[in-house]
């Protein structure tokens, strides 16, 4: 309130119009942003922002993080009873179970030996930067409300995403910029599961730390240009009435939605500059873009990836970028590569171009989807949804480097040593932030309902 | 931003101050206990701590093991909860660390206070019976005497009336959502008769428009929207039960039929067309078709979500709570949750919904209209009369159907020399060339490289409509039918076959050789589902507006149209044959993507292709086969090839063409014909277990029979009957016993007129919720509601009322004191809703079309590639046009996955889940909508065109009119000096630019007037600011 109440003075001490050169300079200096919920923070955080690379459609962990020589050995064979039985399954209900083997060779990378699939070099040349969890279990075998669970802990709509929770709590560190932001981009192969956007839905806190989608193509945020006919000079020229206008109302009721108001449209004109400026990745050096892969307005991940770290930079709290076309029910060896060819290079380059920035330790770099896939075969060469066993990676923002957490059994199936669940995942992602996840309440319908719903450890074992 | 984050106590300090000095358990000490004791010593067994439970007064003053005395009435020093509370030792203290939880002084020291009055118990106020206070005084209006009585007691006075411009305004957009005409406002201030108000309050009640106003919310409870809300988030059949929500409203149907016909209308034993509409209230949940679900969990999830539904629209109840344990704070169980949804145990549905096909959408009524009727009967009379005519051929079938066998069926491919388009479409033509195609088969998506071979391409720019128009040279021949193979790609959207749209639609094929027409006898095609109305014939009927093609995304790589000629065309080498493919649906861009074309060189042709052979593919599957081949038919083969000949004889040819032709018309009546998911009871209601932690695979649990929660009572069945159904559940509801439903609904109707609820918390009355400011009025207002169920009647008795009539202008001690409003010294400010921000601009444009009521949903303004995370199928979003484009938003087609922005900006819910209050949020985001959403900007282009018509020349008096329209009163001199001077400098800065204003005033569809481009250029940046000002997007 006060900020408002301090830029509305600056406005309305300039002669003429919003003051926007006052404002700018107000921006220009020291970064304003909106305090969040939490202050203090329930302990120092190690991390203030976090990056989620959300491999959408449940990328196949037997082909990246999570080697099986055991499955090699079983390819084709019926895959045990004494895993399966009474246990959930997608697409392959009433089918046959067979054993399919690792479609590809893993190779040890780094100092730390990290065993990854020969298809991601590239991350496997930051090996030492990372924690690769591989004991990740969730809840929901359908895609839709798989994301539901990642994104808001509850497969009940109307729930807050995470990055709406995490803006509540923290803020946005940005006065002109929104806190949380969705980027997407899509993959060659087709086998792209929709999206919803209550994925980054505040659900029942306030709107305004619903998160807001940046396009790579078209308007980078909607209804962001001006209207045809409208140059920047006449947006001014009526915004400037409309804030006048206001102005003389507020004075008349002192109404203070009314000053909310006046300070939104001004927000919304920064935003009509700063937002495209900040979207347009043409201005990078070529080395940057070609350590990303980056074609500028491709809207590939690479340019996203090489985005996410400008938002970075620019305050963005939570910037999550969505991945989709990895629901592999079938073509696993024609498929993964494409993806790997999509993704390995350009996450390589955005953990180590934070690291170059001095930004790692500070930001959570988290890697994966809604679930993973079955070590059993669908079709002959594809793999099913699946929920017991699955692999994130974490880097950065407090994270141990060249860690290897938990595991699943010999076939990749469950996950047995250090079960991670969504919750605890989500639980260790606030504590890195500062927050317990158990004092981070709102009252919903009578509850004291949390992102982590009613379960959630921190994982103590993966922070530095 | 509602932005200040009030402490939680601020107001209920306020109205402490006031209280009588002994502490009210149901007031005072349960939100304390509730917030901070029951989670581990309440109901709910399976988390509470040291066997003590303190919701209940004989269980709190039991000895504990160790001999403590919880409570002991009369005595706090004595009462081990006090020691505990007020303990130094962090040990002992309570609520522990754990549990993040402290009691403020003042908190402890009423529950010490109560201790010591006695520990009175009281039931939670929302469970006691409603019974009907007496107002404070008898004179005047009653809520006026509750209000008023409380205002004293706490020391404030009411504010005075508001003006009657403000007035009017305020009661405008509460019943109808629209402001009043500056007409309707200048009658209403002439009219100075002690009634005038409450005659334009019963006009305003009375009219469509407050129907359309009202339904919103009920919509919103009910989780109405267009499209099932999982996964592919497909559209599904649901208008129809929006419209009789409408219609009830309306017609002021009272509030417990109103709950009956809903929940139960297809059980009632006068059920109608009507109540079957309106049961498609079970239906609204949220549906999957995702492949691989396993229908068990969802029918879980289903019958939840109604659970979750009912008890917080009629009960506000947070019921859902209990579906993994008992309510922590309440006196619900998990088997009341389970019992709960055991009353829709019985509606029939499956797990997976199929969203595409025959089967989609699972049960539905058809709607026709008295034509469509009379059309649908004849049709079937005629298709059965020339079933039977076909039937009663006699024909040698075996015999026949070996000729048939053998007769050739070629199809020649043709490669078009030259391949136009009429909107700029490119077309490229593939020879031998080779060409890339990705597309699906059996689940997963290959692609290949082959010559094309005839195939033929559009790329580049991409129009609504389109023709292409191709020439052929088929050399010397004979041709009988020519045939149009559409392929599809996966990089096309919706169906994969046309460039945009999610369907194809081909309105019109048109041969022509030897300088004239070819006359087409017969259209058909291997699309079988014809579902949408877009049959074969429909490119041979010379409508523009019909077509063929496909609507729903299928695996089915080729979709092959066929249309023979009633005369062959004969062609000499090198001779042309013209063909014309028209694309002129008014659903844009459903335009092919790749085709090629044939012609058959024998008659009737199959509407199918074996590409490696170019013949046509005969149909016959090896049953026919052995059929023809068989020495004596069975009588099933026989039937096998008499209906091959009913549809291939040379012979029957008049007929079976005529049968086709009824068939198509027929298929096209059924698609217009509006349907609605239905509730049908099935016959054996599914079995229903208590779920261990919500856990669907558990199977361990008690099966329970229907039945309302145990500590509210229970259904009496009479004799013979073993079990409760929906009509039970609505019967129990809506009886005058339950003490939840009226309060629930006149807190509801109480939030839509003064910004916040009695209680605040809309869908909890329970113990977490909040005690009432003035339970009093809420309890008279339920009481009242109750006697008749009648909603017109409370929404006038409360807008009758002096409180509602106040002015909503704080003074500094009510801003300071009472931020929020809740002790009603005044009326509230706050910004309307979604739908009626863009109902107000559209509103005062003149450009909102309101002459119809109800009718399917419709379409406004979207920005392009929204919709691109979607799939299943891809989609693309058209836009309605005509008046369609300016419909109220009641009547915006609800994408719950992806709500239209503007709406979502301005807290339009999901409706994915039943949502009992919107919130009010003031975001940059809204703004930008406000500023650069083109229904806006074309909102204030055509609002600057009718005030340069209305008033002239002179920009004064346009805007002191637009004033008088968007804010229904006059500008200040003040207000007025700004808006001359933005209208003089953009007037300077256009006549600079004419190109930037002859843009700004053609935004839009909406037909431009003539006249000066700059002047209306610079006026629209006039009636921008206005339509964007707080004022305009204010109730107040």
């Amino acid at each position: 309130m006060k900020q408002i109440a301090r830029r509305t003075f600056l406005s309305r001490g300039a002669a003429a119009g919003l003051g926007f050169t006052a404002l700018q300079s107000l921006l220009g200096g020291a970064p304003l942003g909106s305090r969040g919920i939490l202050n203090p923070l329930h302990h120092a955080p190690k991390a203030k922002r976090v990056i989620f690379l959300y491999q959408a459609g449940g990328p196949s962990h037997l082909e990246i993080f999570d080697p099986k020589p055991k499955l090699a050995e079983m390819h084709g064979k019926p895959m045990p009873d004494s895993f399966t039985k009474g246990q959930q399954i997608a697409q392959l209900q009433g089918k046959p179970l067979i054993c399919f083997g690792p479609q590809f060779k893993f190779q040890r990378f780094g100092s730390s030996g990290l065993e990854l699939s020969e298809l991601f070099p590239h991350i496997g040349s930051i090996a030492d930067k990372v924690t690769v969890v591989r004991s990740m279990w969730t809840e929901q075998i359908n895609h839709d409300p798989a994301h539901a669970i990642m994104n808001a802990g509850n497969i009940v709509s109307g729930r807050p995403s995470m990055g709406s929770w995490v803006v509540y709590g923290l803020g946005a560190e940005s006065a002109n910029l929104p806190g949380f932001v969705v980027l997407m981009s899509s993959g060659a192969g087709g086998q792209m599961q929709p999206i919803a956007a209550r994925q980054w839905s505040s659900g029942f806190l306030p709107g305004r730390h619903q998160g807001v989608k940046l396009n790579s193509n078209g308007d980078p945020v909607l209804y962001i240009r001006n209207p045809k006919g409208v140059s920047s000079e006449a947006q001014k020229n009526t915004i400037g009435a409309v804030n006048a206008l206001n102005r003389l109302q507020y004075d008349q009721l002192r109404d203070p939605e009314i000053q909310t108001r006046i300070a939104q449209y001004e927000l919304a004109f920064e935003m009509q500059t700063s937002v495209p400026e900040l979207v347009d990745v043409s201005k990078e050096p070529q080395s940057v873009l070609d350590a990303y892969g980056a074609k500028p307005g491709d809207g590939s991940f690479a340019s996203n990836c090489l985005l996410a770290r400008k938002l970075a930079e620019s305050g963005v709290r939570f910037i999550q970028l969505y991945h989709r076309d990895w629901d592999h029910h079938a073509g696993i060896p024609q498929n993964m590569p494409l993806k790997a060819q999509e993704v390995d290079r350009p996450t390589a380059a955005l953990i180590r171009d934070l690291e170059q920035r001095g930004m790692l330790d500070e930001t959570l770099v988290v890697w994966g989807g809604e679930f993973g896939r079955t070590p059993m075969s669908q079709g002959g060469n594809g793999r099913d949804h699946h929920i017991k066993g699955f692999s994130f990676m974490l880097a950065g923002g407090g994270v141990k480097r060249g860690l290897v957490y938990g595991a699943t059994d010999d076939l990749g199936y469950a996950a047995v040593e250090n079960p991670v669940s969504v919750h605890d995942f989500h639980a260790t992602m606030l504590h890195l932030l500062g927050i317990d996840h158990l004092r981070f309440t709102q009252k919903f319908q009578g509850l004291d309902a949390r992102l982590t719903n009613v379960s959630g450890e921190v994982v103590k074992e993966i922070l530095a | 931003m509602r932005c200040r984050i009030l402490p939680l106590f601020a107001t209920s300090a306020l109205l402490l101050q006031a209280a009588e000095s002994h502490i009210s358990f149901n007031r005072d000490i349960r939100p304390i206990m509730a917030d901070t004791c029951f989670r581990c010593h309440g109901p709910d067994k399976s988390s509470r701590m040291a066997n003590l439970r303190l919701d209940l007064r004989d269980e709190a003053l039991k000895p504990t093991r160790r001999g403590d005395i919880p409570i002991v009435p009369g005595d706090p020093d004595k009462s081990l909860i006090i020691q505990r509370i007020f303990s130094d030792n962090s040990a002992r203290l309570m609520p522990p660390a754990n549990a993040h939880k402290t009691l403020t002084s003042e908190q402890k020291q009423k529950v010490r206070q109560w201790v010591q009055e006695g520990a009175i118990y009281e039931g939670h106020w929302a469970y006691q019976p409603v019974r009907r206070p007496d107002p404070p005084t008898a004179a005047g209006h009653p809520i006026d005497a509750f209000v008023r009585a409380h205002l004293a007691t706490n020391g404030f006075a009411p504010s005075p009336q508001a003006d009657r411009n403000t007035l009017l305004r305020r009661v405008h957009l509460d019943l109808t959502g629209l402001p009043p005409s500056p007409a309707e406002l200048y009658d209403y201030l002439k009219d100075t008769s002690p009634d005038a108000y409450e005659r334009a309050v019963d006009k305003l009640i009375a009219s469509d428009r407050y129907a359309e106003r009202q339904a919103m919310h009920w919509l919103d409870a009910v989780r109405y929207a267009d499209t099932c809300g999982f996964h592919g988030d497909n559209p599904f059949p649901a208008w129809p039960y929006r419209d009789y929500v409408l219609q009830s409203i309306r017609d002021n149907k009272p509030f417990d039929q109103f709950t009956r016909e809903q929940l139960a209308g297809d059980l009632l034993p006068d059920a109608t067309t009507e109540t079957r509409v309106a049961s498609a209230f079970n239906r609204m949940a949220r549906t999957s078709s995702e492949g691989g679900l396993q229908p068990t969990e969802y029918l879980a999830k289903y019958g939840a979500d109604r659970v979750r539904t009912v008890s917080g629209m009629w009960m506000g109840s947070t019921l859902g709570c209990a579906e993994c344990h008992d309510h922590k704070f309440d006196p619900f169980t998990a088997r009341d949750f389970y019992s709960m949804k055991a009353f829709f145990a019985d509606v029939k549905e499956t797990g997976l919904v199929p969203d595409q096909g025959p089967l989609a959408w699972g049960e539905q009524l058809a709607l026709p209209s008295e034509q469509q009727k009379s059309q649908w009967d004849s049709l079937e009379r005629k298709i059965a009369a020339a079933k039977a005519e076909l039937r009663a051929k006699s024909i040698d079938l075996q015999a026949w159907g070996k000729t048939f066998q053998q007769a050739a069926r070629e199809w020649t491919v043709q490669i078009p020399v030259a391949a136009k388009a009429k909107n700029g479409t490119l077309l490229k033509i593939y020879g031998s060339e080779p060409v890339l195609s990705i597309y699906e088969t059996g689940g997963s998506v290959v692609s290949d490289t082959k010559p094309g071979n005839g195939l033929v391409v559009a790329s580049g720019p991409n129009p609504d409509n389109e023709t292409f128009t191709l020439t052929l040279v088929p050399g010397l021949g004979k041709w009988h039918s020519i045939g149009l193979e559409v392929s599809s790609d996966d990089r096309l959207p919706g169906a994969r076959l046309a460039r945009g749209s999610d369907r194809l639609v081909v309105t019109e094929v048109e041969v022509a050789a030897k300088g004239s027409r070819v006359k087409p006898v017969s259209a058909r095609s291997n699309v079988a589902f014809w579902d949408a109305g877009l049959t074969p014939w429909n490119v041979i009927d010379g409508k523009p507006d019909t077509g063929w093609g496909v609507a729903t995304y299928r695996s089915q790589r080729t979709n092959f149209l066929v249309v023979d000629f009633a005369v062959p065309v004969e062609t000499k080498p090198g001779e042309t044959v013209t063909v014309t493919i028209r694309h002129d649906s008014p659903i844009r861009r459903a335009v092919t993507g790749r085709f090629r074309l044939f012609l058959a060189s024998t008659p009737h042709p199959q509407p199918a292709m074996d590409r490696s052979r170019d013949l046509a593919i005969p149909a016959l599957s090896a049953d026919l086969l052995q059929a023809i081949a068989a020495e004596t038919p069975s009588n099933a083969q026989k039937e096998a090839l008499q209906t091959l000949a009913e549809t291939s004889h040379p012979d029957l040819e008049p007929l079976w063409r005529k049968l086709s032709q009824m068939e198509s018309d027929f298929a096209n009546l059924r698609a217009e014909i509006p349907h609605v998911v239905t509730t049908v009871a099935a016959e054996t209601p599914t079995e229903t277990r208590i779920l261990g932690r919500g856990n669907f695979m558990d199977e361990s649990g008690d099966i329970v029979q229907p039945a309302v929660p145990a500590f509210l009572g229970r259904i009496a069945l009479a004799e013979g009957r073993t079990r409760a159904t929906r009509l039970d559940l609505a019967n129990w509801l809506v009886s005058r016993e339950n003490p939840l439903t009226a309060r629930v609904y006149v807190n509801r109707t109480w939030r839509r007129l003064f910004g916040n609820g009695l209680s605040k918390v809309l869908e909890d009355l329970g113990s977490q919720g909040e005690w009432p400011v003035q339970q009093d009025l809420l309890d008279w207002l339920a009481a009242d509601f109750m006697s008749d169920w009648d909603m017109k009647r409370l929404m006038r008795t409360i807008v009758l009322s002096e409180t509602y009539k106040q002015s909503s202008v704080a003074t500094p001690e009510m801003l300071e004191k009472d931020p929020e409003n809740r002790l009603l010294a005044r009326q509230s400010r706050f910004r309307v809703d979604a739908e009626i921000i863009r109902d107000v601009a559209l509103s005062v444009s003149g450009l909102l079309a309101v002459d119809k009521f109800g009718g399917p949903s419709v379409r406004p303004y979207q920005p392009e590639g929204y919709l691109a995370a979607l799939n299943f199928p891809r989609r693309d979003y058209s836009e309605s046009h005509g008046a369609d484009l300016y419909r109220r938003g009641i009547y915006s087609f609800w994408q719950r996955t992806f709500l239209h922005p503007s709406m979502a900006a301005f807290d339009g819910p999901s409706r994915e889940e039943c949502t009992l209050n919107r919130s009010g949020s003031n975001t940059p985001i809204q703004s930008l909508v406000l500023l650069n959403d083109p229904t806006y900007v074309e909102a204030a282009r055509v609002f600057a065109q009718s005030l340069i018509a209305g008033v002239g020349a002179s920009i004064e008096r346009r805007i002191e009119l637009a004033f008088r329209r968007a804010a229904n009163r006059e500008p200040s001199t003040g207000e007025k000096a700004i808006l001359v001077e933005l209208y003089t400098k953009e007037l300077a800065r256009f006549r600079r630019s004419p190109a930037d204003a002859k843009a700004l005033a053609n935004v839009g569809e909406a037909p431009r007037i003539a006249g000066n481009d700059a002047d209306l250029a610079a006026t629209v940046s006039v009636t921008r600011a206005i339509l964007n000002l707080h004022e305009v997007i204010t109730r107040n």
